[in-house]
Order: C-alpha cells, then structure tokens, then sequence
C-alpha cells in the first residue's frame, strides 16, 4: 500500500511539474513589451488590495466594485475593447511592488500614495494621480472642536505602521499640539474604540474617514476636521521602463478626465461620435486623425473606455461621490476639474 | 454437608432506599452548592456572573437582534444594541461559497455529497477492497473534484491525463456502488461474476486482474458520458468562502498522514541520510511559524519564477499547509511508534516479515490507534490554521467576513460575522472531537 501510495504521489508530483513546464514554454517571451504580454493572454492583470469601501471592495454576489477597479475596468476597454477582460489580485501590502516588478501583475491601482522614496527605490513608475487625498481628523460633535488646532493635548485614535502615525507625530511636534497617540493594528478595533470614546480623534485619509462616519451608529454625531495635514496623491503604477505599457495607462486616465471636460459620457458617447463636429472629440473617440496608432491600441479605443465606465465624473459620483457610501463632495476639492478650481486636468489630445 | 452450604450462602440484603429528603433537588443543592458560608457566596457570585453574560449575550444575538434589513443604517435604526444579522444572512451564499458565481454553485454543494457518498460504501462491513475505497478517496476524488469545481471542456484545460484520472474516478465511484447494492442484495459482487471469465485467460493474480477490468468498463462508460458534458469554466480566484476553508483543510488533512508516516518513519531510519533529511524537514518546518511560510511560499516565489509562468496561489498555498501538517503529525506518529514495545518488532521478524510489512501490518496500526486523541488534535488545529490563508487573499471564509465590513450596505459589520464564523468553527471542531472519541471507543483504544 505505501510503495501504491508513493507511486500515486510521484504521478502527482509529475503532472504538476509538467503543467507547470506547459505553461512556461507557451508564454515564455521574456522581453516582450507588457502591453504585448497582455495582448497575448487575453486579460489584464490588475493589483489591487483587499478591500477599501469606495475604491475596491466585494459586492455580496462577489463581484469587485469601487474606483479602482473602474480604473482597471477603463484600461481592459482601451486593450481590448471589452471592460470585463480583467483579473483582479488583491494582495497584501509587502506584496504590493514585488507582484509589479514580478511581472505577475500589469498595473496597480490599489490606492497607493505616490512618494518619492516608493517611485524611486521599488521598481515601479508612478504615473497619473487619479483622486487627491489627505489625513485629517475626525471628532464627535458635542466636543464643539472647530479645528485640529483646538485639539491641544488630545488622544488620537491611530493605525500603527502607517503613514497617518508618521504624519501624525509631525503635526504634533510643529504646531506643539503635544497629541498622545492610541495605536491600533486592526482598523476594525480602532473604529469601535473610538465610537466607544475611548480616545477624543480618529485619525486617516479622508475617503477612510468618510467610510468610518458612515459607519458610526449615528453619524451626524461626528464631524471631519477642515485642516488636510499631509499629501496622498492616489495614483497608478507600472513596472519601472515600460514607456510603451505605461502610456497605455496613462491615456486611458487622461481620456475619462478629457471626456468629462468635453461633455462626453457613457450616455451620449454613441450619439458624440456619430454627430459631434468638434474636432476635438471626434479625434477622442477614433473618427478621424490617428492618435491610436502610436499607442497600438484600436482607433476606437477610448470610445470603449467611456462607453463601458465612463468618464472620470461618473466614475467619482459612482463610487465616492455624495449619494455613494462615502459621501465626498466633488466641488472646491483638488479632485474637481481644473475648470472648477480642481487638479484634473487633461494633456492634450493631439 | 447440605448444612454446611445453606450456612455459607451469601443473601444480599435489600438496598436501603434513600431517605426522601436525601431525594430532593433542594437537598442535592444544599449539600453541594451551600454546605458552607464561603460555597454559598461562590454559588452566588458564579450565578450572578452566569446571568450578566448570558443576559447581555442574548440579549445582543437573539432577543434584540435585527434579522431583516436591506443594510446596516436600517439594522440601527431597529435596534441600536442589538445583532445585525440580516447582514450576514444577505452575504450567507458569499460566505459559503467565496465569489463563486452563483449560477454555478450547485457544482460545489454536488461535489461536496459526491465526497461523502464515495464513503458511504464504507459503513457496509460485508464489502470486499474497503480499504480500497479509503485509498481511492484520497488518490481519484481530487481529480473529480476539480473537474467539477473548475469546469471547463472535459479534458479541454486540464489535459487528457486528468481526463483520464477523471474517469477513473468515476468509475471506480460507479462500480463500488453496484457492489455495495449487490451486497446489499446479498448477490456475489461484479468481480466475483467476471471471476471465472477471466481465469480462463489469466492464471495467475486473477482476483486483481477481474477488478481491473470491471473498473476499466465502468471507467470507459463514465469516461464516455463525462466528455458529453461541459461546465462552464470557474477560475481558482473565484473560489472561495467555507469551500475553500475546506478544500484547504480537507486536502492537508487527508495528505499530513502518509507524509506524517513517511516522516517519521524515516526520522527513526538506521539510514543516516534519509535520518537526517527528515530530522531537517520537520525541525525546520516546525521551527517557523505557519504565516511565515506562507507569505515567503507567496511573495518569493513569483520573483524566482519566470515572470510570465503563473503557479496559482492555491497550489502554493496547499503545498506549504500540507508540509506544515505532515511535520507536525510527524512527530505524533513517532510518538506512537515509541510506545510499541519491542517484542513486536522482534516477534514480526520471526514471522518473517520485511520491513514494509512489519510497520504495515503490526506497528502502525497500533501505532496510529494509540495516537488517535493527539491526531485529532492535529486534524482540529489544522482546520482553524487554514483561516490564515486569509492573510494572503486567499477569499476563505475569514477574508469573505471581513468584506463584509467594506460592503456599502453593511459597512463597519464585523462582529457578527465574526461571531457566526466561531459558532461555524465551534461545531465543526466539536464535531470532530466527538467522532474521534466514538472512534476510540470503537477501537478499543484503552483495552
């Protein structure tokens, strides 16, 4: 029975070993540009994180939704023209830059804050900034705090490892706040801490302020902090020297963001490209001029992005914007239009 | 003479009955709950702590929980202090079966009573080759199981050999339950039938050659319906919730016993290098917690890889968890192996038996008998280990728990799917403790 045992393990162990040679020798193509790779494997593969309410969380039917994954969607209908050809890896944050320089994974958008020593030391090239954020502070109301400033001697709820604990300790020590800090490592735990009043603040992004508001048991108890006390600039990455690959992602943003300055939405997008005379658009949606070619993408590539997600209005209402779970209003922030006061602010297309 | 029996016949005399105050339920509390000042103040103290929980506890999950909701903000506004469960009824299908498409589920819950029906057969102790059907499970389900959880053309994606062992698979499921209903029947089983064809031909080994060929014909027909039939494809990353739980758990535990016996074994070798290699394994494996492994067996590896060859994550992951069990259940099985007196590997040798046989025919089985207790152990932790998986992204049933919190309907739910995962984990696990003792008992584990 061993001896049957063994052989039954070793036939295993044969088959996975020649699936797994199977699989090498028929994509093998090393040095292939990775929007060629993508091209040949039928999807893309985006990187994302585990779950973050707003930009990339599960539905109860399993599928994946939020900002993020519009953005991944956006970039499958530039490549292939159908938003559904995208695989979607959630992985942990040590994860993160080592499955883009793998190569296992094509793009991130995983709400990454863009930073030098991560641009510069991780193998991977930061690209367009796609929503603007910033920490700030969270209250309950009844403290009547109108600013951080009010805040002097304060406890402040914190996650542990991250950037908002660093951010924090700075502010403290410039505007001598003299803040104490109560750390956590399971934002779960430090959400019910603080609806618990165990400490006065709870400090995060805002979109992760907006999300824990909307979970508190009454939210208009609470109130968000007017001061942003530092820089996340959410945006894409790709793995470092792939100027081909990354203007394929590139593009893709700067199409939504160009489609909502020109009135382009999903809605009327079929009705733009058959009557408008705007050469401007007619040259977004692949009528005439032949902007597609040095991206070797299809000519009628962003018509497909805004016809399957949207543009990038739609996109923010969808998933962050007032009436979703966030509630972030667009107007008078840095992710508006720069029409509007805002950064977004699409190059051109010519 | 006759006297002298009549005077040493012992008559028993009549039990006394109890005294009826000794009888009452007051007095059996009196006499062991308040038989003196400091009892009485510690039956009280424990009752009132008994009552504040289970008051504050009921309270919480049953009598103010919320069970119909369209998402949290209603849940709130029912019943502040009260569970959410409507929450977690709205993500049950989630949480069973991970981000399986719907439409496709029954393959899972179909291949789950496959599993157990290809036991069944075990229960009827007159079948012949039952040890057979233990052995088949554990080789040809996988193969059957996959083919149903991942669908795809018969043979299409996975390659003609899985094909092959597919219909293997079901076949020889097939053929031991016409033996079973023959037995039940009390009719000779198929082989016994083909029995005498096949002597005409093959003189020697016949038994074995006549179950061949009846489980080869009933492999072809299985073969020949199966490849008829074509699920739609399902990708291992949409697998998921309670089913991958026990897709992970199911497969290190079936796996962690012959890599435990083939560990320990060669840990008490005389061989030096296969003493030492197997010294190494399990201390190594041992030495490094199980969260480790996994995140080096996830991030590491797809950097020494060629960077377009994917190995799915759960391959990966089945590898390092099986490794993890086997070392463990390693050292269990020695243990056992320890406490087999000498005698009866000497007396095994006079017997003339090698040495296969002499550890498969009389030291494992005591060995592995008296270690039952230590192995369920190992079989129970096994189970919870595998929530870790979670940690990776893997979407089991602890990953799919903490979605919930970031679903828009149910944002910040956490505790109650939290709290439904350890009642889950509580019967499964107890469950399972309860079958080993029946085990033992059947076994005659302490004669």
């Amino acid at each position: 029975m061993m001896k049957k045992l063994m052989t039954v393990m070793a036939a295993g162990a044969a088959v996975i070993l020649m699936q797994a040679a199977g699989a090498s020798s028929a994509m093998a193509q090393e040095n292939a540009s990775t929007l060629e790779q993508v091209k040949q494997r039928g999807y893309l593969s985006c990187v994302i994180g585990n779950s973050f309410p707003g930009f990339y969380s599960l539905n109860k039917d399993g599928e994946w939704q939020g900002m993020d994954i519009d953005m991944c969607r956006g970039v499958a209908a530039a490549v292939f023209g159908d938003a559904t050809k995208v695989k979607f890896m959630p992985v942990q944050w040590a994860q993160s830059f080592t499955t883009i320089k793998s190569g296992e994974g094509d793009m991130m958008s995983k709400g990454m804050t863009w930073t030098l020593s991560r641009d510069s030391s991780q193998g991977v090239d930061f690209l367009e900034t796609y929503f603007y954020d910033g920490q700030g502070f969270m209250v309950r109301k009844d403290l009547g705090v109108k600013s951080v400033k009010d805040l002097k001697g304060a406890t402040v709820c914190v996650l542990t490892g991250t950037s908002s604990e660093l951010n924090l300790a700075d502010y403290s020590r410039t505007h001598g706040l003299d803040l104490k800090t109560v750390v956590f490592d399971d934002s779960a735990v430090r959400n019910t801490a603080f609806f618990n009043d165990n400490c006065d603040a709870l400090t995060n992004d805002k979109s992760g302020l907006a999300a824990q508001r909307s979970a508190a048991p009454n939210p208009a108890d609470y109130v968000v902090l007017p001061e942003t006390i530092s820089k996340e600039a959410l945006s894409f990455a790709v793995k470092q020297n792939d100027s081909e690959w990354a203007n394929v992602v590139k593009w893709t943003f700067e199409a939504m963001v160009a489609a909502e300055e020109y009135g382009i939405t999903s809605a009327n997008v079929d009705d733009m490209r058959a009557n408008s005379q705007s050469p401007v658009v007619r040259r977004i949606l692949g009528v005439e001029g032949d902007l597609n070619v040095g991206l070797g993408l299809s000519k009628d590539w962003a018509y497909n992005i805004i016809k399957s997600v949207g543009n990038y209005g739609e996109i923010y209402e969808r998933n962050v914007g007032p009436n979703s779970v966030l509630g972030l209003e667009r107007e008078g922030t840095l992710n508006a239009l720069w029409e509007n006061g805002g950064m977004m602010y699409a190059k051109s297309f010519r | 003479m006759n006297s002298d029996a009549q005077l040493k016949r012992f008559v028993p005399s009549p039990a006394r009955k109890p005294k009826d105050s000794e009888m009452t339920v007051l007095r059996w509390i009196r006499s062991r709950c308040f038989n003196s000042v400091g009892n009485s103040i510690l039956t009280l103290l424990v009752l009132g702590l008994v009552f504040y929980v289970l008051d504050y506890a009921l309270n919480w999950a049953v009598f103010d929980a919320v069970w119909h909701a369209s998402n949290r903000r209603e849940c709130m506004d029912i019943s502040p202090g009260g569970a959410c469960w409507a929450g977690v009824i709205d993500w049950f299908n989630g949480l069973m079966y991970g981000r399986y498409p719907i439409e496709e589920q029954w393959r899972v819950n179909l291949g789950v009573v496959l599993a157990v029906a290809w036991l069944l057969p075990l229960s009827c102790r007159s079948l012949a080759h039952r040890s057979l059907m233990l052995v088949s499970w554990i080789a040809l389900y996988p193969f059957l199981g996959a083919w149903l959880f991942l669908g795809g053309g018969f043979g299409a994606e996975t390659g003609p050999f899985h094909a092959i062992l597919t219909s293997l698979a079901a076949g020889f499921m097939a053929m031991c339950y016409v033996n079973w209903l023959l037995a039940m029947l009390k009719r000779p089983s198929l082989t016994d039938i083909i029995y005498p064809l096949v002597a005409r031909f093959v003189a020697r080994q016949t038994h074995i050659f006549s179950l061949l060929l009846v489980w080869l014909v009933f492999s072809g027909v299985a073969g020949g319906l199966l490849s008829q039939v074509a699920l739609a494809p399902v990708a291992i990353e949409r697998w998921g919730g309670l089913f991958l739980t026990l897709i992970i758990a199911s497969f290190a535990i079936t796996m962690s016993i012959p890599i435990g016996v083939l560990l320990a074994l060669g840990r008490r070798s005389k061989l030096p290098v296969i003493h030492w290699l197997c010294l190494l394994i399990i201390e190594l494996v041992r030495a490094v917690p199980l969260i480790t492994v996994l995140f080096m067996a996830v991030t590491l590896l797809p950097i020494f890889l060629p960077s377009d060859m994917e190995l799915n994550k759960l391959s990966q992951v089945l590898c390092a968890v099986c490794l993890f069990a086997g070392a463990y259940m390693a050292e269990n099985i020695r243990g056992g192996l320890q406490a087999i007196p000498r005698g009866q590997y000497e007396a095994a040798q006079t017997l003339g038996l090698g040495y296969w046989m002499t550890m498969l025919l009389i030291i494992l089985p005591q060995a592995l008998r008296l270690m039952i207790p230590n192995i369920m152990t190992s079989f129970i932790s096994i189970l919870k280990d595998t929530t870790l998986v979670s940690i990776i992204g893997l979407f089991d049933i602890m990953l799919m728990a903490r979605n919930i919190a970031n679903d828009k309907n149910w944002i910040g739910l956490h505790t109650e799917p939290l709290a439904m995962i350890s009642i889950l984990f509580f019967v499964m696990c107890y469950g399972m403790s309860q079958y080993s003792i029946n085990l033992e008992k059947r076994l005659k584990v302490d004669r």
